[in-house]
């Protein structure tokens, strides 16, 4: 995937564009937000990386200049404010993603890679399938190896949320965010003991376990080959 | 301002005080006042009597008792009616002339009732008992115009009262009055820094008189507070912000080492160093939070919240989680109640207090979440018969970094309830925390909005 990445601050933009080399994408720096509109405007990119707070040109009016020029590209912000006001004026700018700094190489990758590969708007899939675990969504039925399982609400939004993502990791972070629309960090194990859960029911009776634990990131579901 | 308030104000009170010290005064000036003019009255009444007996006694001296009782008859014709009485009697004691009865008169002087003369009247008489030569002669002038004195004096003294009285009154609620306004406004102040709104000001009329000096005079010192206040704010924000670059840096050394790191020991205290930058990544994320959130610029995106629906969700979320800690959650799904707030900060708030009750409650804990409606209120409680908070402890832990002593060995920042409390006063609403006998009680108390179609 070829990303772009606005960031002012040189170790951090190095650590990044280092991370996401290695994780197979390529990926270009710039420090300054009109050079970064440029290049965005210029060239395609599968993903924008945006610092807010960079020099020239800030990070949200970059995006806003690119959405009033009808680029679609997704845009993942990087944000230092810390606020509770910043997400959602990221997101009226036309970003798709947020993060706050400080964060972890892994958070960022697993939200790269799920900003990238999210189906076009009119690709609306009305049945999710990984192995022979498949997800009606418009019925809100779960069935594996055709035998029914009965999930709750939100265990249901947390297997399609997981289901979506097939084979790439969803950070615990985003789980809160996506399923349970938790935008701060729990102190008690929320996401582990509603992921236990939903592994007792989707593959404790089965054979074959679809729902993964990768360390020190999130989860991912996928079958193993 | 109802009439019963008026004995609440000190400025009436004293209207009346000095009411009552001007009647003191006026009924002893009266009484003084009487008691000189009835003595002249009196020594006066005393001399009229002594000329009139004088004139008789001439009268006796020179002529015989036929001019006597002439003379005598001619004075009572010549006197109004009972002012004067009049009593002849010859040595044997019988009486010659006059106009009243006069058995058993003393002789000399005495003051004596008209049914004692033998006469009708309601004012006693001064009496005086002599010789007019050898026939008696007895003398008596009617009180009446002492009584009349005493009449007017009283009423003087008693409108002059009753008008001091009306005037004070008037005065003092008029006062009371004045003062109320200023002190209504001076309330509304107070009440607003109670609050926290450190840009409430206390009212200075433009007269500049000594309430006015005060009043400036606590502005001034309540300016300078919140400037101390916006300070300190703005130094923890600052030094969040800028500690963010840096732990950024940190965190990306450390993820670097650990992806390098050959060496198991060395490979597990960067993973324990990740988790301690990450620990203070949060604190840091926390205090930020708090004070945004304390800023109140989130007020503009309130909207209205069905604080019943928003607690159910938050609960749903917990209860399997509470269930691993070997505790129950449990929340009956009311009607709605319908709040006006900010449906992410009132999640956190609801999700805090559920898993400080987690947290700090052993196993076999039942946690119980409520939404009620009452009145033009919304009570939210969110109730645990774990071990409580004592109750000198429980206005302490809603500041920041404040933690009960037994909880310090326990992770978490001691921002959790500080962060409620932000919530809570952000949304105008009454934190409480009770004694639920045993475990905690934290009640919410929200002004109910109409409810929404």
């Amino acid at each position: 995937m070829r990303i772009l990445l606005l960031e002012d601050d040189p170790s951090a933009a190095d650590y990044v564009a280092r991370g996401l080399t290695e994780s197979g994408h390529v990926c270009d720096v710039l420090s300054e937000g009109t050079d970064a509109l440029f290049q965005a405007s210029r060239e395609t990119y599968d993903v924008l990386v945006v610092d807010r707070m960079v020099p020239g040109l800030d990070g949200l009016s970059v995006v806003r200049a690119l959405r009033a020029a009808g680029r679609r590209t997704p845009v993942l912000f990087l944000t230092a404010l810390g606020g509770i006001d910043d997400r959602v004026e990221g997101l009226e700018a036309g970003g798709d993603d947020y993060l706050t700094k400080p964060f972890a190489f892994a958070e960022l990758l697993a939200r790269v890679n799920a900003l990238a590969r999210r189906p076009p708007v009119q690709e609306v899939k009305t049945t999710l399938r990984v192995a022979d675990l498949e997800l009606d969504l418009l019925a809100r039925r779960a069935r594996r190896g055709g035998q029914p399982i009965d999930l709750l609400p939100k265990e249901f939004t947390l297997l399609e949320v997981l289901m979506r993502n097939e084979g790439r990791v969803v950070t615990r972070t985003m789980l809160l965010e996506r399923v349970w629309d938790f935008h701060f960090d729990p102190k008690t194990s929320v996401v582990e003991t509603h992921i236990s859960r939903l592994r007792a029911k989707i593959d404790r009776p089965f054979d074959l376990a679809l729902l993964h634990t990768v360390k020190s990131a999130g989860y991912s579901l996928y079958a193993p080959r | 301002m109802r009439p019963g308030d008026l004995w609440q104000h000190s400025s009436f009170r004293l209207a009346l005080g000095v009411t009552l010290f001007i009647l003191t005064v006026l009924t002893f000036a009266g009484s003084i006042g009487y008691g000189l003019m009835r003595g002249q009255l009196v020594e006066r009444q005393d001399a009229r009597i002594t000329e009139i007996v004088g004139a008789i006694q001439q009268t006796s001296l020179q002529g015989d008792q036929t001019d006597l009782i002439e003379a005598i008859s001619a004075r009572i014709s010549a006197s109004d009616e009972g002012s004067t009485l009049y009593l002849l009697k010859d040595p044997g004691g019988r009486i010659l002339a006059g106009n009243m009865a006069g058995r058993g008169v003393a002789d000399g002087w005495s003051t004596l009732p008209a049914s004692a003369l033998g006469v009708t009247a309601e004012a006693p008489y001064r009496v005086f008992s002599g010789k007019a030569g050898v026939y008696g002669l007895i003398v008596a002038l009617s009180n009446s115009d002492l009584d009349d004195l005493q009449e007017i004096v009283l009423g003087a003294v008693g409108w002059a009262a009753l008008f001091a009285l009306v005037s004070t009154a008037l005065l003092g609620a008029v006062l009371a009055m004045r003062v109320q306004r200023r002190m209504a406004l001076a309330e509304t102040a107070v009440a607003r820094l109670a609050q926290g709104d450190l840009t409430a000001r206390l009212p200075v009329s433009p007269r500049g008189d000594d309430v006015d000096r005060m009043s400036r005079a606590i502005n001034a010192s309540l300016a300078r507070l919140a400037a101390l206040v916006e300070a300190m704010r703005q130094v923890s924000t600052d030094i969040a912000h800028d500690l963010r670059t840096p732990l950024q840096r940190l965190r990306i050394h450390i993820e670097s080492a650990a992806q390098g790191a050959s060496d198991d020991r060395v490979a597990t205290h960067l993973s324990a160093a990740i988790a301690q930058s990450e620990a203070i990544d949060q604190t840091f994320a926390a205090l930020l939070r708090i004070a945004q959130i304390e800023a109140g610029a989130r007020r503009e995106k309130f909207a209205p919240v069905d604080l019943s629906a928003l607690m159910g969700n938050v609960a749903d979320v917990y209860s399997d989680v509470a269930e691993d800690a070997g505790q129950t959650l449990g929340f009956a799904q009311g009607a709605p109640a319908w709040v006006f707030g900010d449906s992410e900060l009132l999640t956190q708030l609801f999700a805090n207090l559920i898993e400080n009750a987690i947290r700090h409650c052993p196993p076999g804990t039942a946690i119980a979440c409520t939404v009620q409606l009452s009145g033009d209120r919304v009570t939210a409680m969110i109730t645990d018969n774990g071990p409580g908070i004592p109750a000198d402890e429980r206005d302490k832990v809603l500041r920041r970094f404040h933690r009960l002593e037994k909880s310090r060995t326990k992770d978490g920042s001691g921002l959790g309830l500080a962060l409620v409390k932000a919530v809570a006063d952000l949304h105008g609403a009454k934190l409480t925390l009770q004694d639920a006998a045993p475990g905690l009680g934290v009640e919410l108390s929200f002004a109910r909005i109409a409810d929404r179609p």
